[in-house]
Parts: structure tokens; C-alpha cells; sequence
């Protein structure tokens, strides 16, 4: 297993975009070339070598040390081996993600994992607005894999997300499912308040809500198979950094009923 | 035809001859194991013959509740037919009248195949539009309200042509009572073999059958070759101290899976037939001609 690491220099005063720092798109590069790719568009973009000093063998694995939140599109388009990344990155990391695993030692900025339809994103800090959530153009959000967030989200997570999962250790923010189409969002802490304006399909899992929307309606206590198999499902993908498992009974609030109301809220407390 | 003997117990120079069939696998769970059973029981039952049944089912195995996708009791169940397209009835009628009616069940695919049916094509309707899907990794789970709570029914569950029907022993004895207790044996034995189904009432079959019969319009009728109150009036392959003969029939998803469960049933017969009246153990066919896999009894001696 080979590693390509990128060292900033200094901290970026404009924004880039890293999406071209991926495995699959360096690995048939040499050094001479990476140094030349463009970090965005137009006359300004800077280039890789001017931002970052570059080391190791392109293979299955690229090493961003240091982060930076002017840093947008870490991991975009992954499709395959790993992108580590020390710190804290801008907006739409891991955007359109097939496969892989993108780790960031800090925090994310808004639309992370926007139109993600596989693999794996652990964030160790906290992420920003609009997590999994789709874009001015987007049809959805994220569509498929699975986000660890170490710990709170922004506001409106899962806006029009259709698949996937996302694991918050910490709290989400107001609003969260908004618009959404399907998947999961855990969080091991609560939401903030009104979760899942307009939520169509899909679930939202956690202790409790700040503030409940009026179009939301009480089911009482069910013991649904599914918990049993979504716990299984994050305890083999995620391994030792899996939450715990649900509980066999939650109680569910189903909504929401201002649209065609198959979404659930379901309260692990 | 020469036979050969293996403490005390005749095994016929002769072959099983199987014929190539479409298989699937279905993982049931529910609360307790004993309601996993009821629900593979009861959807596997009428299942022991394409020709009569449409479908030959079994139980392959239980489950531990590591080994489900829910952490609950299971059984692994395998039906057989002559082509995926054939099965596809068989599933929807068996899951949707007998899984999604057991309480508590759910039910999953039980066979990674790149070749898929839909598993959830009819079940899931039964929501009547409360039916929601989430789909975690590459596996869409189905989730139906139902008056205990959810069934959840896997949208799809692969599907094999690499199947092998009709692997089978024939076993011949000079008691009856023992002649069953030692097919019993050899049964359990099988049982342990994974990806194989014995589908006649626990596992025997007293009426083997030969092809054609003088009555029009049946297409198979009883094997009066092994058929001991004939042995005197038809051209007999019963010894003359027969005064028995049980089957065991083997579908396998593999032909391997196949030889290895006729070789369980072959060493049990061996081990323990003689004391209990098991003369001899011989094999059905047809002349080799019609069937694709051919196992050979000396090749499967222990």
C-alpha cells in the first residue's frame, strides 16, 4: 500500500478545490504532474505544488496534512482506497463519493457527503449545515454510504437525502431531515428542534427532539425488526466505532403529514 | 451387479443420476427459534417433488442469531425447481402465505448469487401503500405493517441453474422397522451437510417412482423393480430377503454439496445399517442417458 502525502505549506488564503486529490485521478501521475494540477478554475486556480509540498508513491491512500476550512471538495468523487485528512476542510467533502473512505481529524463545512452514493466518511470534529443535503440543482442529497460524525451537526441535515446513513455522536441541529426522501439519521445525543419539515420517507433515531413539529403524529411504543438490522448493519460497517446498538422498543412519530407522511421519528428514550 | 460389502451392508456397483435444477435460499428469523421452525415448516411444506409439488423445498439449516441479519432465531430454507422463471410462483405463494403470515417472521435472501429474483415483488404490496424500504449497503430491506407490528422481506435473493436435484440413495433391508430407523440415520446425517435439502416427508421417500406408467396421461409411475410384495412376479432388483426398500432424495445447490451429502448418508448406512437389517444400499437412474451429473456409490464410499 503506497501513500501520496500533501503538506500545506501555509495556510490558504483563497478557496480551493481538492476534488483532483483522489487515488484513482493521481494514480497514473507522476510527482511533476500533481504539482501542476489546477485547485479550481480559471486564471487565479492555484496549483498543487504551489499549495502543498508533495511526497510518497501515488497509490491507494492520499494524506492531507494540516486542513483548512477554504479547503472544499476534499474527497469528491472518490471512488476507491482512502484520503485522510488532519484538520478541518471546507464545503462539499466527499460530494458525489462512490466508494472508499475519507477521514477528517477536524471539522466539516456545509453539504458534506452531498450526492454521496457509497462509502465510508468519518469526521472527528463536527460538521456543517446541510449534511448529506442537496444543493441549489441537486435533485437529492446523499444517496447512499454511510457518515460517522464524531460530534454536533449543522442545521437542516438530510435535506432531500434519498439513501444512506449518518451517525452522529453529538446533536443535530434545527430542521434536520428536511425534505427528505429516505435513509437514516442517528444521532446519539437529539435533535434540535422541528426535525423533518416536510420529511416524506426515512427515518430520524435518537433520544430526543428540542421542539416537535405539529404535523407529526404519535404511533406509542414499537419493537420494529428493522432497529435489530440497522444495528447489526452500522455495528459491521462502523466495528469499534459503531454506537451502541438501539433499543428493542422506541416510540414512533410519523410524519411528515404536511406531505405524504412515511418518515418517521422514532425516540430511543 | 456386483456389489461390494462394507461391514456387513452391500453397497451396488451402480449410480445416482441427478439432473441440473434452479435453486434459491431464504434465511426466515423470528422471536424463537421454535417459531422460525413453524414458519420454514409450514412454507416448505407440499415441497417434495417438481413434478407433483412444483417446487422441491426443505430446511437446510438453523441459524444461530449471529448468522441473521436481525440477531434473531433463523432457518436457512432451500427450494428447487426446474428454472428461475419456474420458481418465481412458487416463491411468491409460499413467502406470501405462509412467511408473511407467521407471527413474527422476517425474511431475507439466503444465497449470494449475481442472478436475483424478486423476493418482495408481491409481499410488499400487502402494505397497501404503507410499505416503506430502507436500503442499508447493497440490501433493500422491505418493511410491511402488519397487526404485530412490521414483516420485513428482502427485496431480492439470488438464485443458482448450478442446482442438482435427485441425488439419491435407495436402501434395502430385511426389516422395516430398522430399514427406518437406519434411513432415519442416514438422514440426520445429511442434515448436517450445508446448501442440501432432502424434501420428502422427513427426509424418505417409500414410493420411488420409474418413468412412464400403462395408464395414459401419468408420467410416472411405482418402481415395481424395488417394490418387495412384486419380487417373485416382475424382473426384481430386491434381494430375496428384501422386505423393504426407502429412498432418500438429495437437491443440492452444488453438485459437490450433492456427493458430500450422499457420502454422509452412505458412511451413516455403513456405520450402523447391518445391526438394524440393512442388507444393501443401491442408487437410482435411468440408464445414465437423461440426467447431467452422475454419482457413482463406489467413489462415495467412506
Amino acid at each position: 500500500m503506497s501513500t501520496l502525502s500533501f503538506n500545506l505549506r501555509a495556510a490558504p488564503t483563497q478557496l480551493l478545490d481538492l476534488s483532483a486529490l483522489i487515488p484513482s485521478k493521481l494514480a497514473s501521475l507522476s510527482l511533476g504532474d500533481i504539482a501542476r494540477l489546477p485547485l479550481g478554475e480559471g486564471a487565479e486556480a492555484m496549483l498543487a505544488g504551489d499549495v502543498f509540498d508533495i511526497a510518497g508513491t501515488p497509490g491507494d491512500t492520499v494524506v492531507i496534512s494540516g486542513g483548512s476550512p477554504l479547503l472544499d471538495y476534499v474527497g469528491a468523487g472518490l471512488d476507491g482506497g482512502t484520503v485522510l485528512v488532519g484538520g478541518p476542510v471546507g464545503a462539499y467533502a466527499g460530494r458525489g463519493m462512490r466508494d472508499g473512505k475519507l477521514e477528517i481529524g477536524g471539522d466539516a463545512g456545509a453539504f458534506l457527503a452531498s450526492m454521496a452514493k457509497g462509502g465510508f466518511i468519518h469526521v472527528k470534529g463536527s460538521a456543517g449545515d446541510y449534511l448529506g443535503g442537496a444543493r441549489p440543482g441537486d435533485k437529492f442529497g446523499q444517496l447512499g454510504g454511510t457518515v460517522l460524525i464524531d460530534g454536533n451537526v449543522g442545521e437542516r441535515a438530510g435535506e432531500r437525502m434519498r439513501r444512506g446513513v449518518v451517525v452522529a455522536k453529538g446533536k443535530f441541529g434545527a430542521a434536520a431531515g428536511s425534505r427528505m426522501v429516505g435513509g437514516t439519521l442517528w444521532t446519539e445525543t437529539g435533535f434540535g428542534p422541528l426535525p423533518g419539515p416536510l420529511l416524506r420517507r426515512g427515518t430520524l433515531i435518537g433520544p430526543s427532539v428540542d421542539e416537535l413539529l405539529p404535523t407529526f403524529a404519535d404511533c406509542g411504543r414499537i419493537d420494529p425488526v428493522i432497529l435489530r438490522i440497522l444495528s447489526r448493519y452500522i455495528a459491521e460497517t462502523l466495528g469499534p466505532l459503531a454506537p451502541k446498538a438501539l433499543p428493542a422498543s422506541v416510540r414512533k412519530l410519523a410524519g411528515d403529514r404536511a406531505t405524504i407522511g412515511k418518515g418517521e421519528i422514532l425516540l430511543t428514550a | 451387479m456386483s456389489a461390494i460389502t462394507k461391514n456387513g451392508v452391500a453397497i451396488d456397483d451402480t449410480f445416482a443420476e441427478a439432473f441440473g435444477m434452479s435453486g434459491l435460499g431464504l434465511v426466515i428469523t423470528a422471536d424463537s427459534p421454535k417459531w422460525a421452525n413453524i414458519c420454514a415448516t409450514v412454507m416448505t411444506g407440499f415441497g417434495t417433488s417438481v413434478i407433483g409439488a412444483g417446487a422441491e423445498c426443505g430446511i437446510d439449516r438453523e441459524l444461530s442469531p449471529d448468522e441473521t441479519p436481525d440477531g434473531r432465531p433463523g432457518v436457512r430454507v432451500l427450494m428447487f425447481g426446474f428454472s428461475p422463471d419456474a420458481l418465481v410462483p412458487q416463491l411468491r405463494n409460499r413467502v406470501g402465505q405462509c412467511v408473511l403470515t407467521s407471527p413474527g417472521s422476517a425474511c431475507y435472501n439466503g444465497l449470494d448469487s449475481p442472478t436475483t429474483l424478486a423476493l418482495a415483488a408481491g409481499p410488499r404490496f400487502f402494505g397497501d401503500g404503507w410499505q416503506t424500504a430502507k436500503k442499508l449497503g447493497n440490501r433493500r430491506f422491505w418493511r410491511v405493517p402488519v397487526m404485530d407490528g412490521e414483516f420485513v422481506i428482502e427485496d431480492t435473493c439470488g438464485v443458482t441453474t448450478d442446482g442438482v436435484g435427485g441425488g439419491n440413495l435407495l436402501i434395502l433391508g430385511r426389516d422395516r422397522a430398522g430399514l427406518l430407523e437406519a434411513t432415519e440415520a442416514a438422514v440426520a446425517a445429511i442434515a448436517k451437510v450445508d446448501d442440501v435439502i432432502t424434501p420428502f416427508p422427513g427426509g424418505i421417500v417409500r414410493s420411488g417412482s420409474k418413468v412412464g406408467s400403462k395408464y395414459k396421461g401419468a408420467i410416472a409411475s411405482t418402481n415395481d423393480a424395488f417394490c418387495p410384495t412384486l419380487k417373485g412376479a416382475v424382473k426384481t432388483e430386491c434381494s430375496p430377503d428384501t422386505v423393504a426398500v426407502l429412498e432418500i432424495v438429495i437437491d443440492g445447490l452444488t453438485s459437490k454439496a450433492v456427493a458430500d451429502a450422499m457420502r454422509a448418508g452412505l458412511t451413516s448406512l455403513i456405520d450402523n445399517g447391518a445391526k438394524l437389517g440393512v442388507t444393501r444400499v443401491s442408487a437410482g437412474n435411468y440408464g445414465g442417458k437423461l440426467g447431467q451429473h452422475h454419482y457413482h456409490l463406489k467413489d462415495l464410499l467412506p
